[in-house]
């Protein structure tokens, strides 16, 4: 189980500081599936930074007793001054996996042949999201953290992973922020509305998506 | 016992991978690759020895000019390169945070090895290559000579624990630390012994931590033909207390740090 207790989080700006996220509550039990709703700036990154450690509540707990994948989003997580290769090797040194079963895996599914062999900062976000999900699904989380960043593959792209996380993996958990209505009915059980810092949970995923068309 | 034993594990594959990284992005794989580190130090210490050698002579005080200068170099290009590549260190390395088993002090730890092994190839290679010229004597005693070495380490190490998370809080240090790691070289023990100063001015000195450390560099290279004066104490409590301090901050950057 993942859960969010009473988390805060502000941010400075300028003398001041942001109340970004007032006080969510939120549990994620194995094989649940949540969307993550809410307008640009209502702290969607933020919240799913948190759930992943990268940054630190303010105030409150994030607790994980299960593994958690890195927030799979657009930035973040890899190396840009180093190749594609060089970043597996680096992600299965530190999650302790044998390189060789990790490389074919990427090979296989990203299929970004020559490119791996280049800078990753070359990548565009497309190849970027590409090598992420490679990499993360080759390592197998019990739950997956996904930023937006589902959306911006080509179709064979999507496809690969609409297998490889919904079909394959369908008892993983899995959060996941989106503004697209689609992808949230087709994948999620569960959906939180985020609006002003605060989040309100639905149990069913029709009502965050009135709730959220409403905001 | 298997916990600790995973946890132990995990940490060593992660500053194993860092190391890489690190050296990879800093030196590349092309022509020596990560023998660079070792570089910069010898070409100084190799330098600034010959000079010395021609401006003064073979020998001061009884000891050769040339290994007093490669010994007393050697550390202070660690301790300045170790200082300066922390600054910040968090800010440049945030995007591996998105790795919950990578924390903040293994960026600090790793910057800090490589800068230390860099340090000691270049010393044990250039140490070696005048041996055979006959111009660099085996060390008296290897014990004082390590124990010097270990406790130098330290004292960097601690101030980099100290140095880092500050740097975050304050852009004036950056500017203000070269400047402070110059002017702190006459109480850093590199280019002169504590027994060469007057009795009145000794015990002072004593309070400097790497004026210790260097001085017991010093007898373990030149023997009784120098005199040392140390105070392990003094690095030791100085070490832990800006480690202690150190920590402390780290927490409060952590918390504060934001990631793209």
């Amino acid at each position: 189980m993942i859960s969010c207790e009473d988390v805060h989080k502000f941010y400075p700006l300028g003398h001041g500081r942001k109340h970004v996220l007032k006080g969510i509550n939120l549990a994620v039990r194995h094989g649940e599936r949540v969307g993550l709703l809410g307008r640009n700036g209502s702290g969607k990154s933020t919240l799913i930074k948190l759930l992943g450690g990268v940054e630190l509540p303010t105030s409150g707990r994030v607790q994980r007793h299960m593994s958690l994948s890195w927030p799979l989003g657009f930035t973040g997580g890899f190396q840009g001054s180093l190749t594609g290769y060089d970043n597996a090797r680096f992600i299965a040194r530190i999650y302790g996996r044998e390189y060789g079963d990790l490389r074919d895996f990427v090979e296989d599914f990203s299929e970004l042949g020559a490119h791996l062999k280049m800078p990753v900062k070359t990548y565009s976000s497309g190849m970027r999201a590409r090598l992420g999900f490679a990499l993360s699904l080759a390592i197998e989380f019990d739950c997956y953290l996904i930023d937006e960043v589902i959306v911006v593959g080509d179709q064979n792209f999507q496809r690969k992973c609409h297998y490889h996380l919904f079909e394959k993996r369908a008892e993983r958990s899995l959060i996941i922020a989106s503004h697209s209505p689609d992808i949230i009915r087709s994948y999620c059980n569960r959906a939180i509305v985020l609006h002003e810092g605060t989040g309100a949970v639905f149990d069913d995923v029709e009502g965050a998506l009135n709730c959220y068309a409403q905001l | 016992m298997s916990r600790f034993s995973d946890s132990w594990r995990v940490q060593r594959n992660v500053i194993q991978a860092l190391m890489i990284r690190e050296l990879n992005t800093r030196f590349g794989r092309e022509n020596i690759g990560f023998l660079w580190v070792m570089v910069e130090p010898l070409l100084f210490a190799g330098l600034v020895a010959i000079m010395w050698r021609v401006m003064k002579g073979p020998e001061e005080h009884g000891v050769s000019i040339v290994m007093f200068v490669i010994s007393g170099y050697i550390p202070l290009t660690l301790f300045r390169h170790a200082v300066s590549r922390c600054i910040k260190v968090f800010e440049v390395n945030a995007s591996l945070l998105y790795h919950r088993q990578i924390t903040i002090f293994d960026f600090l730890f790793v910057r800090f090895l490589i800068e230390m092994i860099g340090a000691m190839f270049a010393f044990t290679f250039i140490a070696t290559v005048l041996h055979f010229f006959g111009l660099f004597s085996a060390p008296k005693s290897m014990g004082f000579l390590l124990a010097g070495w270990f406790l130098y380490s330290l004292f960097t190490l601690s101030l980099c624990f100290m140095i880092a998370p500050l740097s975050e809080f304050s852009d004036v240090l950056e500017k203000i630390i070269p400047v402070t790691t110059y002017i702190m070289i006459p109480f850093s023990g590199t280019f002169n012994m504590v027994e060469w100063l007057p009795v009145a001015a000794r015990p002072y000195m004593l309070w400097s931590p790497p004026v210790s450390a260097m001085e017991m560099i010093r007898y373990g290279l030149f023997g009784d033909a120098v005199y040392p004066y140390y105070n392990v104490s003094v690095v030791f409590v100085f070490s832990i207390v800006c480690t202690l301090i150190g920590l402390v901050l780290c927490r409060r950057v952590r918390r504060r740090l934001t990631v793209e």
